[in-house]
């Protein structure tokens, strides 16, 4: 079978790409962009004249081989058949984070702020690129449908948000990772298997059929489609019983995209927070990641957090469909298949979490940033560290500083702030976290407040590949995002019913609200 | 006596599929051929809907396996309308597509030269089943050929 499609799409894409560069680089989109920007700089500039350009090459020369070339079956006409696909993904995540999203702010702050929340509705909303996005990707899918020349290429999402989170490893601090790790073992271990007990409990009062019990209390507890795919041919669980199950979930989890943030945004939680309510209470793992990057879209703190939480659950994912196994069999006694432990265990694991780990690994031998870093930031004072001359304190500045330096009363903030005065410059991390503290501790004016500020900002560098991987994930998880939108179809979700439907809807919600109120009283802000 | 001597039988598993099956039985004229249309609805195209967590080889093993279900679940309802078709002297053949349930049937119904179609009603609210409709408007406006719905069999009483 040949795969890739004569077909102009792919060199059409590539014009659009190609004309969006060249008429933000000429300046005759300025106009528009101003609007975009709405009184401030408008932000994505920089991506605007040079993504366009790299990808719309591309598209453009692909797109005319695959138009005019001939074509003949083998791994390369399978490879090059999704590049199509996920052009069209890309140029969708480009249009959407673009202009479709700034043009929604654009309107939402027009119309003002939401009564006493003082924010914006589309804030309130998550009416965010990414958001939009996978609402653009579950329209095209359901009322225009994929066309046949990117269906491949759609699939190369579930890469694209994998390739992202092995990319987040490096973002990681050793110190963040155990905490993070240590308080998503415990939330996701408590929440996991409460609701795998609870649906098989409340499966076992309604008389529901041990494969229905088993493919529930998976996607119920674990990671929505991802476990219900894991676990039904382990459990048997019949056609219509995948239908109920995978139909509920997706319901659920598109739900639960847009309800988290508006309440995250509503209880003023901070991104650890709702990172670990997003990771422990959605139930279904691509919603997770939609919800966090709603919740905080021009950061990643948050994703950070609820991909920390996805990872335990994708690595619990092969215990829990083990377990089901083992459980089904002792239920069903000869009716159910045999178990391979060693088989089930190889096949589930997930490969990436291992790119993950090494990402993780590699950057802290210090090869993305210095070993030391926190979040990717690192402290230095020097030129070689990145320190720039002109940060240096002046004589005047200096002065402000020895003018207030009698207020201080702790023997270590004085002895900083004299080293700061005499050299101009934060002399040691120790120092630095001590003068951030007396920034804190608000004993100094505002105006020293300010300069202690300054020169804390001049000691702490991002690493430049630390920050490209920064944009890359966004960008790979916008992408990722989008195309699984166009995998999720409303005559999938139409299926929700039956007995899933209603223990679901119990699960779904317990696990949400109970989840709430332990982050909201157990977790703090930061890691 | 019936004079119906091509009957299509649409059906795509549904409850209200099996009160259809006796319907077409009962219109047959002896020796009739019996045309048993079965749809596979295109939902479940989406059945992996938004996984991605796992491996290749798992959704593989998933899409393996729901095949392997619909058809056991397909040749179980074929065995049954053969085996009553057969019973009462009537001509049996099967189709099986993928695809909408109502645009399918309009195909099939245009290839072949049919004297009535026959299908079962939508499940009443409250019943369990897959949402998938055959009997829609767009199957009221186009098809040609006289239709025969069935009630669902509960609605009968």
């Amino acid at each position: 079978m040949i795969y890739t499609k004569n077909s102009s799409a792919l060199f059409i894409i590539g014009v659009i790409m190609l004309a969006i560069w060249y008429l933000t680089d000429a300046g005759l989109l300025a106009g528009y962009l101003e609007h975009l920007g709405h009184g401030k700089p408008y932000g994505h500039t920089n991506e605007l004249t040079t993504m366009p350009l790299y990808f719309g090459v591309i598209a453009a020369v692909v797109g005319l081989w695959q138009w005019f070339g001939k074509h003949s079956a083998g791994h390369w006409d399978y490879y090059s058949s999704s590049i199509a696909g996920g052009m069209f993904i890309l140029l969708i995540a480009m249009l959407v984070r673009w202009f479709i999203a700034p043009e929604v702010a654009v309107g939402s702050m027009l119309l003002g702020k939401v009564g006493d929340t003082g924010a914006y509705i589309h804030t309130l909303l998550g009416l965010n690129y990414v958001v939009m996005g996978i609402v653009t990707g579950i329209i095209i899918v359901n009322v225009f449908k994929v066309p046949a020349w990117a269906e491949n290429g759609v699939r190369l999402s579930r890469l694209g948000l994998k390739t992202g989170v092995i990319l987040l490893g490096t973002l990681y601090s050793a110190a963040e990772l155990k905490n993070l790790g240590g308080l998503s073992i415990i939330m996701i271990g408590f929440f996991v298997l409460g609701s795998v007990g609870i649906v098989l409990w409340i499966g076992a009062r309604r008389n529901i059929s041990n494969s229905m019990g088993g493919v529930l209390s998976a996607g119920m507890g674990v990671c929505g489609v991802s476990a219900t795919v894991a676990a039904a041919p382990v459990v048997q669980a019949k056609s219509v019983e995948i239908a109920y199950t995978i139909g509920t979930i997706l319901l659920w989890g598109v739900g639960c995209m847009f309800v988290f943030p508006i309440i995250g945004n509503l209880l003023g939680m901070g991104h650890v927070q709702f990172g670990a309510w997003a990771g422990t209470g959605i139930l279904n793992s691509a919603q997770v990641a939609g919800a966090a990057l709603a919740f905080q879209p021009d950061g990643i703190e948050t994703l950070k957090v609820a991909e920390i939480f996805n990872i335990t659950r994708v690595l619990i994912l092969p215990i829990i469909v083990l377990w089901l196994a083992v459980w089904y069999v002792r239920r069903e006694g000869e009716n159910a298949q045999k178990v391979n432990v060693g088989a089930v265990i190889f096949a589930k694991f997930p490969v990436f979490v291992l790119g993950f780990i090494l990402m993780f690994a590699l950057s802290t031998t210090g090869i993305f940033a210095p070993a030391n870093h926190y979040k990717g930031k690192y402290f230095g004072n020097t030129a070689e560290q990145g320190f720039k001359d002109k940060s240096l304190l002046t004589a005047e500045q200096k002065a402000t500083l020895q003018a207030e330096s009698s207020k201080v009363q702790r023997v270590d903030q004085q002895a900083a702030l004299s080293r700061l005065i005499e050299n101009g410059k934060v002399m040691s991390i120790d120092d630095d976290d001590v003068l951030r503290g007396l920034v804190n501790a608000k004993v100094l004016s505002k105006d020293a407040d300010h300069l202690l500020t300054g020169a804390h900002k001049a000691v702490r560098h991002t690493a430049k590949k630390v920050k490209a991987f920064r944009s890359w994930i966004t960008w790979l998880f916008a992408f990722g995002l989008v195309g699984l939108g166009m995998q999720i179809t409303v005559g999938a979700m139409k299926q929700a019913g039956g007995q899933p439907a209603v223990i679901g809807g119990i699960v779904g919600l317990l696990k949400a609200v109970l989840s709430l109120i332990v982050v909201m009283m157990l977790v703090s802000e930061t890691v | 006596m019936n004079s119906t001597h091509n009957v299509l039988l649409a059906s795509h598993g549904t409850e209200g599929a099996i009160a259809a099956e006796n319907a077409a039985l009962d219109v047959c004229a002896e020796g009739a051929m019996l045309r048993h249309f079965i749809v596979v609805p295109d939902f479940w195209k989406g059945m992996t809907g938004d996984d991605w967590l796992n491996n290749g080889s798992t959704r593989d093993q998933f899409t393996r396996y729901l095949e392997t279900e619909l058809s056991a679940e397909i040749d179980t309802h074929r065995a049954r309308v053969r085996g009553k078709a057969e019973a009462r002297n009537l001509r049996y053949s099967s189709e099986i597509v993928l695809g909408e349930p109502d645009k399918c049937l309009l195909a099939a119904c245009d290839q072949g030269n049919y004297d009535v179609v026959v299908m079962g009603s939508p499940r009443p609210k409250g019943k369990p089943g897959l949402r998938s409709r055959m009997a829609t408007k767009l199957l009221n406006k186009k098809l040609c050929v006289p239709v025969m719905v069935v009630p669902y069999p509960d609605a009968e009483s």
